[in-house]
């Protein structure tokens, strides 16, 4: 990005700022880190108060702003020991990466679906923290990230917030231990739809292929009679209501078992054992895509295309802005299919499409015209 | 009757082995059974004395406090993990003989509240998380958790309030100027100790290794009392890549339960049954993984090119500047 690129899209950025809503609980106990060049290339702010914050971001503008998930009695001391921990947000950062820069984007509608199973099943219902207490933000590039501040949790270290990372990511999970002969002659006693954790969800997941594609877990159970009769079985644990072996029944589950786990979690595990990490500050604007990193009240109608562009007036929103392309760039389905576009494409577009291809390095600015 | 001056005895680090102690003086008398105390756990000595008297009761007591303060004076993680092993085994002792209300006031010292759910015991995930070593048995995806409570038994109770013993046994608080008879006990100590201990790992550690093997040598560098599965994964991984038994032997004299005879017998025995290393899968499935290595055995470590290896410990180092 050249230099008239860079001071247009922090224009852009300070009138935002002006006005976007921060909710930043205890943010004068955080440390904050600005970017310009790289995510980070200043850490150890820190501020007394959300409006020093914004007067803060509406001067210097940086292209990138995150806070720690930690907080410190003295969040601007450096060395790090010197800060005095005193817990940390647990925090999970899920997203996916795929091939070349624009790739992960098709994938944004799967990782949502994460988000949705990490803070439905695991968040909430596993691990027992009130709704409240977390907070789902969007990356505002090509994930989400998910803020739990349960005060019990707050302060875990490294190794248990692994085991919580492993849970969730199915690490070591042998869920053929779930099933035990019992009886004579001997019954296959299982998980049942009621139960919590990977026991139930697994019961439930069965029932639940076995009522919309039957045919998957085996032939038999297109029969309506066969199928009810052993879906019968698995609401009071007992899993021994249909021909099948019993070793069968337990091997042909492996494919629903390993669908279990929340998977987009895996590539940035480091991020929720990191107890010192910074994160992207909710609701400030991500400098590679122009996206704002949105906090999001209800993630099942959440569509980043439409609720993370800056569309606020002042936030780039209006008008067109006239671009050269630097690059070929595949097209996208953003809102609506961008591209594909071709080097040395000059166009006009909204203002908040042109930036995102401007900040991606893909598209320089050739004027504004609106 | 849970709280009289027996329990403070058996449990000194509770609050009302402190109300016990009211208006006592630090003693010489007090400092020398504080040594013992210690001397006792470099020894893995964990029995106890029959005391007949309030007044011998009381100093036993005392000499506990007496000997926290020599360790926070001292700062020495060899003598302050092994006094932690071997406090919080006594402890596993004394809650073993005692009953379900005793062993109840102790738990409600470290926040550990249990919930009856029909014939099960539930203790809250943060709390279960805190104190549950890392060992397959306690992994959490083992376990049946529901609403933030998870599923134990009584003895497993009982395990956690040991590693709560031991956890708080190794936070010693700093002494800055201590009374003279602490520095003198100190000295003594320091007399005591197995001199070579720094330079144990240099051998092992200046080796290549995995970032998971690299990491428990780290913690054994700082005494840390580790696993069962990490001690047999280091063992089965130095002799696969042609360490000595001797050496081995050294690396574990770090370990604050160290025990010559024992380890002797023990990586002998894994030597000659020909133990194979876990694959990448199993020190996952041990909780023991800490990077991203995607090389299916660890020992495939020392096939990799440098660039590959400095990409995996970058990757891996998601910790920094951690508390």
């Amino acid at each position: 990005m050249n230099a008239a690129d860079a001071t247009l899209a922090r224009k852009i950025f300070a009138s935002y700022y002006e006005t976007a809503e921060f909710r930043i609980p205890m943010l004068e106990q955080r440390e904050f880190g600005i970017g310009n060049q790289k995510k980070i290339d200043a850490r150890h702010l820190n501020f007394a108060n959300a409006q020093e914050f914004r007067n803060y971001l509406c001067n210097n503008t940086p292209l990138f702003v995150s806070h720690s998930t930690a907080y410190y009695d003295f969040p601007g001391a450096s060395p790090m020991v010197k800060k005095c921990w005193r817990g940390a947000d647990v925090v999970f950062d899920l997203d996916i990466h795929a091939e070349g820069r624009f790739g992960a984007y098709a994938h944004l509608a799967s990782v949502k679906e994460d988000v949705i199973r990490l803070v439905n099943d695991f968040i909430l219902n596993d691990f027992g923290i009130s709704r409240e207490n977390v907070a789902v933000a969007f990356s505002g590039n090509r994930g989400y990230h998910v803020h739990v501040r349960d005060p019990a949790f707050l302060p875990l270290g490294s190794d248990e917030r692994h085991e919580l990372v492993d849970y969730i990511m199915g690490q070591g999970l042998d869920y053929t231990q779930f099933f035990t002969p019992e009886g004579k002659p001997a019954k296959l006693i299982g998980p049942r739809p009621d139960e919590g954790g990977y026991r139930g969800r697994l019961a439930r997941g069965t029932i639940k292929l076995l009522e919309e594609d039957p045919g998957q877990l085996s032939r038999l159970f297109t029969k309506e009679k066969e199928r009810n009769f052993f879906i019968s079985g698995i609401k009071e644990g007992n899993w021994s209501r249909t021909s099948l072996k019993p070793n069968d029944l337990v091997s042909r589950l492996k494919p629903l078992a390993a669908g279990l786990p929340v998977g987009s979690v895996d590539t940035d595990a480091g991020v929720t054992q990191d107890l010192s990490k910074l994160i992207r500050v909710p609701n400030s604007i991500h400098g590679d895509t122009g996206m704002v990193a949105r906090i999001i009240n209800n993630i099942d109608a959440f569509d980043p295309w439409k609720d993370a562009m800056m569309r606020e007036a002042g936030g780039g929103g209006i008008g067109d802005m006239k671009i050269r392309f630097t690059e070929d760039v595949p097209a996208i389905e953003m809102d609506q299919t961008m591209g594909p576009f071709n080097k040395d494409d000059e166009l006009a577009l909204p203002r908040h499409y042109a930036l995102f291809f401007v900040l991606k390095g893909s598209a320089t600015l050739a004027g504004p015209t609106g | 009757m849970a709280e009289g001056l027996e329990f403070a005895l058996r449990y000194p680090f509770c609050e009302s082995a402190k109300s016990a102690l009211a208006g006592m003086d630090l003693s010489e008398r007090i400092v020398d059974l504080a040594v013992e105390r210690l001397l006792k756990a470099l020894k893995g000595d964990k029995s106890a004395k029959m005391l007949l008297h309030d007044s011998d009761r009381k100093e036993e007591i005392a000499s506990f406090a007496a000997a926290r303060m020599i360790l926070g004076h001292l700062r020495n993680s060899y003598l302050t993990n092994a006094f932690a092993v071997n406090e919080s085994k006594r402890v596993r002792d004394c809650l073993d003989k005692d009953d379900e209300r005793t062993v109840d006031a102790v738990a409600a010292q470290f926040g550990i509240a249990t919930a009856n759910e029909g014939r099960k015991l539930t203790v809250a995930l943060p709390t279960y998380l805190r104190y549950s070593t890392r060992n397959p048995h306690y992994r959490l995806i083992n376990r049946r958790l529901v609403r933030g409570r998870v599923e134990i038994n009584y003895e497993e109770k009982k395990r956690l309030i040991e590693e709560a013993v031991k956890k708080h046994m190794e936070s010693v608080p700093l002494v800055k100027d201590p009374p003279d008879m602490i520095k003198a006990a100190g000295a003594r100590l320091v007399a005591e100790l197995p001199k070579t201990e720094s330079r144990v790992l240099g051998t092992v550690k200046a080796g290549d290794h995995p970032p998971c093997v690299m990491r428990l040598l780290d913690e054994m560098n700082k005494h840390t009392n580790l696993p069962h599965q990490a001690r047999l994964y280091l063992a089965t991984y130095f002799l696969a890549i042609g360490t000595s038994e001797d050496e081995i032997n050294r690396m574990f004299s770090m370990l604050p339960d160290y025990s010559e005879k024992i380890t002797r017998y023990q990586v002998g025995h894994i030597r000659k049954k020909g133990y194979n290393v876990a694959s990448c899968a199993t020190v996952m499935t041990y909780g023991l993984c800490c990077a991203v290595c995607r090389i299916g055995s660890p020992l495939n470590w020392h096939s990799l090119d440098d660039s590959r290896k400095n990409a995996i410990r970058e990757r891996g180092a998601g910790g920094g500047g951690a508390p």
